[in-house]
């Protein structure tokens, strides 16, 4: 018996290490497939955006948010597209015109093919423009496209209303131009422009790409390119030590130390993404202006940033990011400033009476109930360190970190203020932000806040066409939300890659959109 | 026989009309809905009007009851549906994600009774020695490690500082299955070799086992053809209780190997509020409790004729 145990063991032990030297032996061959393979250039890029949950089940820039993953791992292009300072400049149109407010003529670059083989004209394109309006209720309303002529390559487009920033729209992923006529295949492929031409994807799994050889812009340099999307932070970080990616995009915060030496490299760049509050108006706390002022008073943003979030983010005055030219501080917020908080509640009423740390008014509490949710990291943080601060002044405030958050948002009596995290400047045009969130038509102005002369200023950023006076609108009108403290903007987002020492050409752009160009080499 | 069992499979009716209709309106109280989720995602606003087409698209602006019977419909006639998020095939999703999900189980419940079986059985045969409190320390151990704390020491140990395993699963294959299967199973084995130790011993106190020891019959013959076959009734419910739940998918190892299985389709599906999958999920699980426990009760007859299923005669 104990001979047929011991041989028993014996196998197993045999088996455990024929696997073992297996795994390492194919292992041992793979560590060289980050490089140079057979004298091919191949990359591995992790990602934890790349997924259905974030609208990108596959790269058909028609479906949802996929034109995200479309444009960033080099297989589609847009007409126009954003420089580092975020303003436009043409990209596979050579220039464009504005005729009048409702038409727009856009010459196209020549000598320019899909990865299909079509050479693109500005038929190719008008198919592609008229496919998407007709699929992507988003960019249908964006765009508010009435008819589009092609001729050779010369494009015209006429909208149904004034659309300013209709170059903008263009270059949203969703803008990303492919042949139409090659189609889309099961996976959710299409052949775009880019230097990189997809062959397969599995969605939420992988895609592999191969280089375009007929790439208009410069040769791509390497051969072979696979995205893997990596849910998980923990994985992505060992993924990144071991050796298996390349690259990194979306790494947690705490595994950057891990990085931090020579044998990586970070790239980084502030985002339009924004950590912000937005009061309610309907509330009998939030809607006494001194009290909204005590909030935007009474937030630690620096001391956000640098504790909770370890320098991973951008205190914020305002909507925009310091990248874009009516952003970062050419408008002020209040400073935080607790001893001046407390003054500002104290001449309005809001006073300790019974001695227990929260202040009254008319026999009102000053309690804060505080709507997030717990899909961002940094919300929950956010609401701790607002807990802690504001409490210092005498408010008492009730988290409520909740998905449900949409629902409760809709009823005003349930909060009073609702704190989320929004990119505001997809298309780097001012517009959007205040469109959605602060006007009495936007979709998300729980809050209901209202003023007269934001709405203005709105109508006139509606029918502006030069981008300096669409700037300068955007300030007065951050100045104007700021002034009323509607919204307290807390921090902006700051997005990191990290790849390997050897990587080159993998650049953060602050529109979050470019990452896999031709420049992209590994060493 | 034949009869129990088709009495027992045609309880799956009541049993998926009744669970589907619970997890249809547990997802609704839950609040939020799947185009919603997708804004907080990504953080990009959609208009009110965008956002109501899409509901209207999806069938979301229809009453509670009028969806979960569409689904009802749909699913009667074989049609799963099409996810809310990727617009992908429900039943080809799914069916795609089983394969990994199924290998997962095998591989994990083999490893499971490779270890803890025999550490089991021998911690009883010493109890209260050196061996048995040396199992058992490491039963106690491995029992109070999460799962995810194990994926990550194995992956720092056999893929970082000794580069054999890959930490990003490659696909089905032996070389990616050997760190999930090692974190379920060290996971399982812990708890599998207390109760397994535990039943034997069990046995060991009998009176047959003192009997077959005065008859002169070897103690390793007892152990192995009176003891373990006694205990066998004891391991299967365990295994099928494992089996149930590893069918179901273990979100948390799938999700940290990137292992692609049903356990991290159902939990972004109830993340993203993807109605059409959470459903087909909650079929699968019916179905596979109902068939494992149905497998248990019919093996249990046959290793033991003791035994008698409901409704047999004695």
């Amino acid at each position: 018996m104990k001979k047929k145990i011991m041989s028993g063991l014996l196998i197993l032990v045999l088996l455990i290490v024929g696997i073992t030297g297996c795994g390492s032996q194919q292992r041992s061959d793979e560590t060289g497939s980050s490089g140079d393979e057979e004298g091919q250039k191949t990359f591995v890029f992790g990602d934890t955006t790349f997924n259905a949950e974030n609208g990108e089940p596959d790269i058909n820039p028609h479906n949802d948010n996929s034109g995200w993953a479309c444009i960033r791992y080099g297989v589609g292009e847009t007409l126009f597209r954003f420089n580092d300072e975020m303003e436009m400049e043409p990209w596979l149109a050579e220039s464009c015109e504005n005729v009048d407010e409702y038409t727009w003529k856009i010459v196209l670059r020549e000598g320019i093919s899909f990865t299909s083989g079509r050479v693109m004209d500005a038929e190719a394109v008008k198919e592609c423009l008229e496919d998407l309006v007709k699929n992507h209720p988003r960019a249908a309303e964006n765009l508010s496209i009435a008819e589009i002529t092609a001729e050779d390559m010369t494009l015209t487009i006429r909208t149904s209303i004034p659309v300013p920033a209709l170059i903008n729209y263009l270059a949203d992923p969703y803008g990303c131009i492919y042949d139409v006529q090659a189609g889309v295949t099961e996976e959710g492929i299409v052949q775009g422009t880019g230097p990189y031409r997809a062959v397969s994807l599995t969605t939420d799994s992988e895609m592999e790409l191969v280089k375009n050889e007929n790439y208009w812009n410069g040769e791509p340099k390497i051969d072979k390119i696979t995205v893997r999307t990596i849910s998980d932070g923990d994985t992505l970080t060992m993924a990144l030590q071991s050796g298996e990616i390349d690259a990194a995009y979306g790494m947690p915060y705490a595994s950057y130390p891990l990085f931090e030496n020579d044998n990586y490299t970070f790239t980084s760049c502030e985002t339009s993404r924004v950590f912000f509050g937005a009061m309610n108006f309907e509330s009998p706390v939030t809607s006494d202006p001194a009290v909204r002022k005590a909030i935007a008073m009474g937030i630690d943003k620096e001391g956000f940033v640098e504790t909770l979030l370890g320098g991973n983010g951008y205190p914020a005055a305002g909507v925009y990011p310091d990248n874009v030219s009516f952003g970062g501080d050419v408008v002020s917020a209040e400073s935080y400033d607790p001893e001046g908080a407390k003054q500002v509640l104290e001449e309005a009423g809001w006073v300790d009476t019974d001695g227990d740390g929260i202040r009254e008014k008319d026999g009102t509490s000053l309690v804060l109930r505080w709507l997030t949710y717990p899909s961002r990291q940094e919300q929950p943080l956010l609401a701790e360190s607002a807990q802690a601060t504001l409490g210092e002044i005498g408010f008492q405030v009730e988290i409520n970190n909740t998905a449900d958050h949409n629902r409760i948002r809709t009823d005003s009596d349930a909060w009073d203020i609702y704190v989320s995290a929004m990119v505001t400047a997809p298309t780097g045009d001012p517009e959007y932000f205040f469109k959605y969130h602060c006007l009495d038509s936007s979709s998300n102005n729980d809050g209901h806040y209202h003023s007269d002369r934001l709405e203005e200023l709105a109508q006139e950023m509606a029918k502006t066409f030069d981008a300096d006076k669409r700037a300068e609108l955007a300030i007065q009108m951050q100045k104007v939300i700021l002034d009323d403290n509607a919204y307290v903007f807390c921090s902006h987002l700051r997005m990191s890659m990290i790849s390997k020492a050897n990587v080159t050409g993998l650049t953060a752009h602050p529109c979050d959109y470019y990452e896999i160009t031709v420049d992209l080499d590994i060493e | 026989m034949k009869r129990y069992i088709f009495k027992r499979l045609l309880l799956l009716i009541p049993i998926v009309l009744g669970i589907t209709f619970l997890s249809f309106a547990m997802m609704r109280i839950a609040g939020s809905d799947a185009i919603l989720q997708q804004v907080d995602a990504t953080g990009i606003a959609l208009s009110q009007e965008v956002i109501d087409a899409r509901r209207e698209e999806l069938g979301l602006n229809q009453p509670f009851l009028i969806q979960y019977v569409r689904w009802l419909g749909g699913f009667l006639t074989g049609d799963l549906g099409v996810s809310y998020i990727s617009g992908n095939d429900v039943f080809s999703t799914f069916v795609s994600k089983l394969p990994a999900t199924l290998f997962l189980t095998g591989s994990s419940m083999l490893l499971t009774v490779i270890i803890s079986l025999p550490l089991g059985i021998l911690a009883a045969v010493r109890q209260n020695k050196f061996t048995d409190y040396l199992i058992r320390t490491s039963s106690f151990i491995g029992s109070s490690l999460p799962n995810f704390f194990v994926a990550l020491l194995l992956m720092y140990f056999l893929s970082i500082r000794l580069p054999v395993f890959p930490v990003i699963s490659e696909g089905i294959n032996l070389k990616s299955i050997v760190l999930p299967t090692l974190t379920l199973g060290i996971a399982m084995s812990a708890r599998y070799l207390r109760q397994i130790r535990a039943a034997v011993l069990e046995e060991l106190g009998k009176e047959y086992v003192a009997g077959e020891k005065a008859r002169g019959i070897e103690f390793s013959a007892t152990l192995w053809k009176s003891v373990l076959r006694s205990c066998l009734v004891t391991i299967l419910t365990l295994m099928a209780l494992s089996i149930g739940s590893l069918l179901g998918g273990t979100a948390i190892v799938e999700s940290i190997f990137m292992w692609d299985g049903v356990g991290k389709l159902a939990v972004d599906a109830i993340n993203m509020r993807d109605y059409p999958v959470i459903q087909a999920y909650v079929v699968w699980m019916a179905m596979i409790y109902v068939i494992v426990n149905l497998a248990t009760d019919v093996i249990y007859r046959l290793i033991d004729p003791r035994i008698r299923l409901e409704g047999e005669r004695r």
